[in-house]
């Protein structure tokens, strides 16, 4: 299977558009992009993003498109599921029932919908009632925080080590046309801005914000067919840890390094026949930038705790010995969060047709996608390899 | 004094198969279900055993200690909430599992992680209790 399309926009706000209209522009850009025609398009792999249209969104997409898909779903698992669109299309190629797949993802209205939900009502029921609901505050970044700490008490990072990584972000997606963020930072903003639940401050912290983005999926002969410059879907991992969001029904159970990230890495290279160091570039989803130091060990570049000195010493920068999120991250790019997974690829995409301009990665020939859902309670990690 | 209420009403106090976990509480003792099935003894209360999915328990309490796993200060939370607050995440002592609770008697710097703590109980209204932590004082 092979990436042939790709389409998004800028991550930022568009409270005057509807999902319809942004998905439309998404798609139409991706299939352009693929020199695929809409009516050859086979399956339709879309994520909702808790707002509207949940159980419709294929359904609406149909007719507007004026498609038939062969194969069709509507993906909801948490923020993991922009993902899952990429691995149910390429399993479905993959089962030969399908040769060509659309997947589709956005967030509009972030700021308006999507915490008062998760703390009112249909993401309330996932904070366990009994041990923490009474004092379970707004979204997760309280589940965050904990972890952070923890992982500060246990490797002798500091606010100061989070505050490079959201530094590095911030001036990777001054490259980046689809950033949100470009204005540079310095490790003393990041530090003197607002505690919002310590040890994570404001700009350590992903902006909820609107997005839309599309990603073509093709069989390998239709690619070749196609594309001049395809990017392969080598291997994928995925696993679920037996926790959701703070595990609380058993004291082993981490909340510094994540079961399920690792599992799920440790399947993708298995698959992909590649190993941590075969990786040229990497698109982590780490909401806060506590977690740009957990992910990266977890996925297995680094050694418990030797993220810190590799933050310091600028091994995830472009030019380093990982680069990582080179499009800006979720702090800077910005974090429309159903359709982050695909923005990942995207990101990815560029770099593997040589294509990301000022934030090119050179000669980079294998790409490392990585998302989660609830706080790293599962994973998804998937290999790219240039054509 | 403060007019908040200072947490938000749990959704499953009602609920028939975890009601003597609340209504424990009320008598400041601190329980867990052991499945009569497996023997398996968990936390936090659920309707079904998780060992063996069984549904019939007897109650047991426990010590009402712990030891702080992590903590967070709160600046950013709903109105229900006087800012900030202190969260910890808290490892029961027998092991079992962990809450996160509201931190009382401390301030940051005077948490460490594995610090003891005691489970306090406060009667929040409504005729419900809750549960804080404090730090564990020998006196
Ligand atoms: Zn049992």
């Amino acid at each position: 299977m092979a990436i042939i399309g790709i389409g998004a926009v800028e991550v930022g706000r568009y409270p005057e558009r509807r999902e319809s209209d942004l998905a439309l522009q998404v798609i139409r850009d991706a299939l352009r992009d693929a020199q695929l025609s809409s009516k050859q398009v086979e399956g339709l792999f879309t994520t909702p993003d808790l707002q509207g249209n949940i159980g419709l969104q294929t359904n609406l997409l149909c007719e507007y498109l004026r498609i038939s898909p062969k194969s069709m779903a509507e993906i909801c698992c948490g923020a993991i599921a922009g993902g899952l669109t990429l691995k149910y299309a390429a399993d479905e190629i993959q089962a030969g029932r399908i040769k060509t797949a659309l997947c589709y993802g956005a967030v509009r209205e972030a700021s308006i919908g999507w915490f008062k939900n998760l703390s009112q009502g249909k993401g309330w029921a996932m904070i366990e009632p009994t041990a923490l609901q009474p004092y379970a505050a707004y979204g997760i970044i309280w589940a965050y925080a904990l972890s952070a700490r923890r992982y500060m008490h246990e490797t002798g990072a500091t606010e100061e080590d989070f505050a490079l990584a959201a530094v590095r972000n911030r001036k990777n997606a001054a490259g980046n046309p689809l950033a949100a963020f470009k204005k540079p930072i310095a490790v003393e903003d990041v530090l003197r801005s607002r505690y919002l639940s310590s040890p994570i401050k404001l700009l350590d912290a992903a902006a909820s914000l609107d997005g839309a983005a599309a990603v073509v999926v093709a069989s390998e002969d239709v690619a070749r067919d196609l594309s001049p410059h395809p990017v392969y879907i080598q291997g994928w991992g995925l696993c679920h840890d037996n926790s959701c969001v703070i595990p609380t029904d058993d004291c082993s159970k981490s909340i510094s390094h994540f079961t399920a990230t690792r599992e799920a890495a440790r399947r993708a290279f298995q698959a992909a026949g590649v190993k941590p160091d075969d990786v040229d570039v990497a698109e982590i989803y780490a909401p806060f930038s506590s977690h740009e130091l957990i992910i990266p060990e977890d996925i297995g570049w680094f050694e418990n705790g030797e993220m810190v000195k590799a933050i310091r010493n600028g091994e995830t920068d472009i030019g380093g010995k990982i680069p990582i999120n080179t499009d800006g991250g979720l702090t800077s790019r910005g974090h429309p969060w159903a359709a982050t997974p695909l923005y990942e690829t995207i990101s990815l995409v560029r770099q593997l047709r040589g294509a990301a301009g000022a934030i090119q990665v050179k000669d980079a020939k294998v790409g490392l996608m990585h998302c989660e859902g609830g706080m790293m309670n599962n994973g998804l990690v998937m290999i790219f390899g240039r054509g | 004094m403060t007019s908040k209420p200072n947490f938000l009403m749990p959704t499953n106090v009602e609920s028939p198969s975890v009601s003597p976990f609340w209504e424990g509480l009320k008598t400041g003792r601190f329980l867990a279900p052991r499945c009569r099935d497996c023997g398996e003894i968990f936390f936090p209360p659920r309707s079904h055993c998780p060992e063996c999915l069984g549904d019939v328990f007897t109650w047991e309490a426990l010590s009402g200690k712990g030891y702080l796993y992590s903590w967070t200060e709160l600046f950013f939370a709903q109105p229900e909430f006087d800012l900030p607050f202190l969260l910890g995440l808290v490892d029961l002592a027998e092991g079992i599992g962990r809450i996160a609770a509201r931190i009382s008697g401390a301030t940051p710097e005077e948490l460490s992680i594995g610090m003891p703590l005691e489970i306090r109980i406060s009667n929040s209204g409504d005729g419900l209790a809750l549960y804080y932590v404090e730090p564990f004082r020998i006196l």
